[in-house]
């Protein structure tokens, strides 16, 4: 199943990074959102640590989406899903394949927010980040796999990002509490509980969706429409 | 068989709900520093409680809907997250008026009233999911899944909004436990009422649903 899982990821990266339009799109998304949000601080004025973080995951939560739409999407314009079901191994595979590209391409577009970050929002790393990296990435997991179970749901339906991004976004929630709160701590603010606690909400929650992933992916994709 | 259980919940929750006015205003004490404001709890409590118990129905019924392709676990779950939702966003407006009174603002970062919130938002989003044109098979499986994410996920929402809230600890304490006697049998009271009226809420809609997909049924066979 992993190594069906590695050609599905090798598959999808290759045809969104070859073509990019996807992921320009992604980026593109985010970094105005990063824009945006820098118009509502006075010429001068820094935006808070926790304002900054909280803008990143949501400009890094609307990425996603469209990420995994995206990703899913590669089958249905082509009508190749039965393709992917026909496949020699489990269709979790295909889960594990789409979430393993779209935490890929998810870690690529914060390789561009977190400087846009920094630059548009008057922000500097502090010495916190290595924990913040490493909370960044139990993030970006849960998002993934949580991605990934639900963004097979929305595809052949009209205005699927948005129907997309009102299930997602309330079930995000611990994971982006916890990324805001990290995230606020490397942009030097302080942060008196500590960062175990958020890593073992962040770490649960990844648990808990990959474990919801491999046993609910099988229900909803499937050959039927 | 169903409309008559839930005619008979109906009539029993009318009653005890009419009996529970009386418990709220004459025999429970007027709280010393709320004042009236205070009997705000008594919807509140059991609108919340009812609520959580529906999305819990629906995570259930998801499960068995998810094991058995039964079209009556699909109505239970579409008639719970009906009435969740409509408990859900009565709660969040007497708890609003609740904060309002107490705390001197609208809303606050209280994990009970946010984890309320995020649930009402996930399962606002479960009954789109639910208007969406898709074959009833396809939309039972889609539903389910979101169901039984949903649900998983509110341990989680629950302590990491408490979590959150540890960093903004200006505002509330924490309610003491201990309740005044009187105060807790007309709030045990008032939940067994809402309790009989969101039964018959939920079979009184289960009831509807079943009929509507038979006359759908029955359309398609005319045609």
């Amino acid at each position: 199943m992993v190594a069906a899982s590695w050609h599905i990821a090798a598959k999808d990266l290759r045809l969104c990074l070859v073509r990019g339009g996807g992921l320009v799109q992604a980026l593109l998304l985010g970094l105005l959102l990063l824009f945006v949000f820098s118009l509502s601080q006075q010429v001068g004025e820094t935006m808070s640590a926790q304002g900054a973080a909280a803008i990143f995951w949501l400009s890094s939560a609307f990425c996603q989406v469209l990420v995994f739409n995206m990703l899913y999407s590669l089958e249905e314009v082509n009508a190749s899903r039965l393709g992917l079901l026909l496949m020699p191994a489990p269709v979790q595979a295909v889960w594990l394949g789409k979430g393993l590209a779209g935490l890929v391409l998810l870690l690529l577009a914060q390789l561009i927010f977190l400087p846009a970050s920094v630059v548009f929002l008057g922000q500097h790393i502090g010495a916190a980040w290595p924990q913040a990296l490493l909370m960044l990435f139990l993030v970006d997991v849960g998002m993934a796999a949580l991605g990934s179970l639900l963004g097979a749901l929305s595809q052949g339906q009209a205005a699927r990002e948005s129907l997309l991004s009102i299930v997602l976004f309330p079930l995000l929630v611990p994971l982006l509490l916890a990324g805001i709160r990290v995230g606020s701590a490397a942009f030097a603010a302080a942060m008196p509980e500590g960062a175990a606690s958020w890593m073992g909400i962040a770490a649960a929650f990844d648990a808990l969706f990959c474990g919801a992933g491999i046993v609910l992916f099988s229900f909803i994709y499937a050959g039927d429409d | 068989m169903a409309s008559r259980y839930s005619l008979a919940f109906a009539v029993l929750g009318a009653v005890l709900m009419a009996a529970c006015q009386w418990f709220i205003y004459v025999y429970a004490p007027v709280e010393a520093v709320m004042g009236l404001v205070q009997k705000i709890f008594y919807v509140h409590l059991p609108l919340s409680w009812w609520g959580l118990i529906s999305f819990f129905v629906i995570f259930v019924y998801s499960l068995a809907y998810l094991k058995t392709r039964n079209p009556a676990h699909d109505r239970v779950c579409t008639a719970a997250a009906e009435v969740g939702v409509l408990l859900a966003t009565l709660a969040l407006v007497t708890g609003s008026l609740w904060a309002r009174h107490s705390w001197g603002v609208w809303w606050t970062w209280d994990p009970r009233l946010t984890t309320t919130l995020i649930m009402w938002f996930v399962y606002a989003g479960y009954l789109v999911l639910r208007g969406m044109d898709l074959p009833a098979s396809r939309k039972g499986v889609v539903c389910a899944v979101v169901g039984v994410a949903a649900f998983i996920d509110v341990p989680l929402v629950f302590l990491s909004a408490r979590l959150w809230r540890s960093v903004h600890p200006a505002v509330f304490a924490a309610k003491g436990g201990g309740l005044d006697p009187a105060m807790l049998t007309t709030v045990l009271l008032c939940v067994a009422s809402f309790g009989f009226i969101w039964a018959a809420l939920l079979l009184t809609r289960i009831g509807q649903l079943a009929q509507q997909e038979r006359l759908e049924a029955l359309l398609r066979i005319d045609d």
